[in-house]
């Protein structure tokens, strides 16, 4: 009785909007010949496209295009959100297979002759789509605003930029201003998701419209008497070979998101940062080829090879005059496209043996892997509004860094280099740095650059003496690992070579030189820090700044902690 | 004379094969269908499992204690800091409360936030009663519905005395219903 039902409100909505005429009409389509796993490609394009589009919406819902909001929205996504890494990783790895798909695409059409009259058109609509995908991946690219989208976008806006007559105001129209900003998201945001969809959506239903007015392009050597005989309908037979392969490239996706937990974010955005730009892997033939032309003569990399490229490629069902589309009869035709094929891998290629042997770049990359794992993991604890970089705001040492930036750093260093007028106090509480300043006070790495006067005198000894006297003043600083044996040999040697006559051990009482009890602890790096002119500590020779009253006593804290914990 | 691909023989067996390949068809699709499916349905349902805006949970100091007198509620606003999706805010206001201090000498703080429909009540210094602008609902100094239509009482918070300061965890409820039940 429901069925009954089911099929009358059936029949009711057929005879309102006739929907099994159109139904009946897309799937009974006859493919001449049968059906073939070579015709799945164009089917597995539009399953790809439905799948951007879907996953698409859905980031879109949880992104925020801004450049302050941009990169910490995504991370969020990545990081957050329920299975937010997955449907991240399913439209990234989506984009590249539909790049793949469209090769394959083409090169089917392309080896089937099926871009010939009466099909020219439909060539023309695919070569277009085509473009539009990678005008897809080129706008998708920034939208994260991390360090890799933002500076391989810049080259690519930079490019049009350097293109004649139009190029600097398309640059601008397109970059939504002068440089990049809000606008350039905004702008790459509606192209990406609202006039770019608009546009491949339509020539899609064109691409469709015009295969169905003309039909499938059976194989070259059959007889058309066999083409008939061995017709079958679209439906079932075809659309089963395209449900497989759909079925087989999502998989595929799924699986290389799962094994990488979804895709890449790297650091946010810094234009003050140097960064190795490397564009998309599909776009590194174009990236491999600017490189051999320079000057005057780049626009022949930048708009001359691509724009014949392209411009052959529209224009090839014109160009190919052969009799027949048998492949054999096209060799001028399939060895062009080949060779040109040919040369976008061997440019890819060499683009990325470059790199692999640039210590350089490889060098770079781990550092950004760092940055981006660091960022990732700062934003779980939210970014600021300026959002950003200022996600870096969240490590604790974020702050010290720039009050040392601001108040050390133009005397001391931390670089085992030497300040330009204090001592560097990269490792300040090892064996090594208390051992060489032993050796030479004044050095290069100790109070050298501070020029002191009257100073301490090096220390002279036998290697024995030093190794005791050091370990007497690596036992200030409150390590674990000290020799108690050598500290009582540093005692008695700290006053048989007469270091007690300026220097006192406890801590407490003034003198010439400073008071070496508990050197090196966190009460004593902060005693410095607050007043290294105190009686204890350096007294009338001392040239450092008070810092005490000009950094907060948690401020000061943090600094001490930071000087110690400053290690090679 | 059937091929093995043969489309123009309308024999049973082409006929059954077809009708297992529409099957076949059909379920792949239902299959692939689901699996991008259900993993993006979980995506977009993720603000139905997780808050995605918080904090502020803590007490947080709104005013001194001594600035709170007998028979005039204080209106204080209670800043702290918010997250909000990927966002940290570390001040930010939350929203505001009246403080009140007893007969006894006990503060308390109610929610400037209507139980009706979410307008911000106001303190009548001449009626000495609370009063909700928009649709005249009246509170006594307890919180009480004295008239109008609120649904319930205005809603208290904790409010706690720490040395000096007054501390309020602020939360904001459902408005509309008789039952005080707090978002999120």
């Amino acid at each position: 009785m429901k069925g009954g039902a089911l099929a009358r409100i059936s029949d009711w909505l057929d005879s309102r909007i006739g929907h099994r005429a159109i139904i009946r009409a897309m799937l009974d389509e006859p493919v001449p010949g049968g059906a073939r796993w070579w015709y799945v490609f164009g089917s597995v394009l539009a399953f790809l496209l439905m799948l951007q589009a879907a996953t698409g919406i859905l980031l879109a819902a949880f992104y925020a295009p801004s450049s302050t909001t941009a990169w910490a929205s995504v991370a969020f996504i990545q990081d957050q959100v329920t299975l937010g890494w997955f449907v991240r990783g399913l439209h990234s790895f989506g984009a590249s297979a539909m790049v793949i798909l469209s090769c394959l695409h083409l090169g089917q059409t392309l080896i089937f002759g099926a871009y010939r009259a009466p099909r020219e058109m439909n060539w023309i609509v695919g070569v277009a789509m085509l473009g539009l995908v990678l005008a897809f991946a080129l706008t998708g690219y920034l939208l994260p605003w991390d360090q890799k989208g933002y500076w391989a976008t810049q080259v690519a806006t930079s490019i049009m930029g350097t293109l004649p007559v139009l190029g600097p105001a398309v640059q601008r129209l397109l970059q939504g201003g002068a440089s990049y900003g809000n606008y350039t998201l905004t702008h790459f945001f509606a192209l990406h998701t609202y006039i770019l969809p608009a546009v491949i959506f339509g020539l899609l239903a064109l691409h469709v419209y015009l295969f169905r007015r003309h039909g499938v392009t059976p194989k070259w050597n059959v007889p058309p008497d066999e083409l008939t005989r061995k017709t079958q309908p679209f439906w079932p037979d075809q659309l089963f070979r395209d449900v497989v392969a759909c079925g087989v490239t999502f998989l595929v996706i799924a699986l290389l998101t799962i094994r990488s937990h979804g895709v890449e974010l790297d650091a946010p955005a810094d234009p003050a940062s140097s960064y190795l730009a490397r564009p998309e892997w599909y776009f590194l033939p174009l990236f491999e080829l600017l490189k051999y032309f320079e000057g005057p003569l780049e626009i022949v990399g930048t708009l001359v090879i691509p724009g014949l490229a392209g411009g052959a490629l529209v224009a090839l069902p014109f160009l190919d005059r052969s009799p027949s589309r048998d492949p054999r009869r096209r060799m001028v035709v399939l060895g062009g496209a080949g060779a040109g094929f040919a040369g976008l891998m061997a440019l890819g290629l060499m683009a990325v043996r470059h790199d692999r042997n640039d210590p350089g770049f490889a060098k770079q990359q781990v550092i950004a892997h760092e940055k981006a794992a660091l960022a990732r993991r700062l934003a779980g604890k939210g970014v600021a509004p300026e959002g950003g970089v200022a996600v870096y705001q969240n490590d604790p040492l974020y702050q010290v860094r720039s009050i040392w930036d601001d108040k050390c750093a133009g005397c001391h260093a931390l670089s085992g280099q030497g300040g330009d007028e204090g001592p560097d106090l990269r490792d300040y509480n090892s064996r090594a740095w208390i051992l060489g300043f032993l050796k030479n006070p004044d050095g290069p790495l100790y109070m050298g650059p501070a020029k002191l006067e009257k100073g301490m005198d090096p220390v002279e000894g036998t290697p024995e003496e030093l190794a005791a006297l050091t370990e007497l003043v690596y036992s200030q600083t409150g390590a674990a690992d000290v020799n108690a044996a050598l500290v009582e040999r540093g005692k008695a040697l700290f006053s048989e070579k007469d270091c007690d006559s300026c220097h006192e051990l406890d801590g407490t009482t003034d003198g010439p030189a400073p008071n070496l009890g508990g050197r090196g602890t966190l009460a004593y790096v902060k005693s410095i820090i607050e007043d290294a002119g105190a009686p204890r500590l350096y007294g009338k020779k001392n040239k450092m700044p008070k810092f005490a009253g000009k950094l907060t006593p948690e401020q000061i804290e943090a600094m001490a902690a930071f000087v110690i914990a400053q290690k090679p | 004379m059937l091929q093995p691909h043969s489309g123009s023989g309308s024999g049973a067996v082409v006929a059954e094969r077809r009708g297992f390949l529409k099957k076949v068809t059909a379920a792949l699709t239902a299959i692939i269908g689901a699996a991008a499916a259900i993993p993006g349905l979980g995506f977009l349902a993720h603000p139905l499992r997780k808050a995605t805006v918080w904090g502020g949970e803590e007490p947080l100091r709104v005013a001194a204690a001594r600035d709170v007198k007998p028979g005039e509620p204080l209106r204080v606003d209670v800043v702290g800091q918010r997250r909000d999706g990927w966002l940290r805010l570390d001040r930010v206001n939350l929203g505001a409360c009246w403080l009140v201090r007893s007969p006894e000498g006990e503060v308390r703080a109610f929610s400037t936030v209507c139980p009706h429909l979410g307008c911000g009540i106001d303190w009548d210094g001449d009626e000495k009663k609370f009063v909700c602008p928009c649709h005249g609902s009246d509170f006594d100094t307890s919180g009480r519905v004295l008239a109008g239509p609120s649904p319930r009482a205005m809603d208290e918070l904790d409010a706690v005395i720490a040395g000096n300061d007054v501390k309020v965890r602020y939360r904001r409820f459902r408005v509309a219903t008789s039952k005080k039940e707090p978002i999120g």
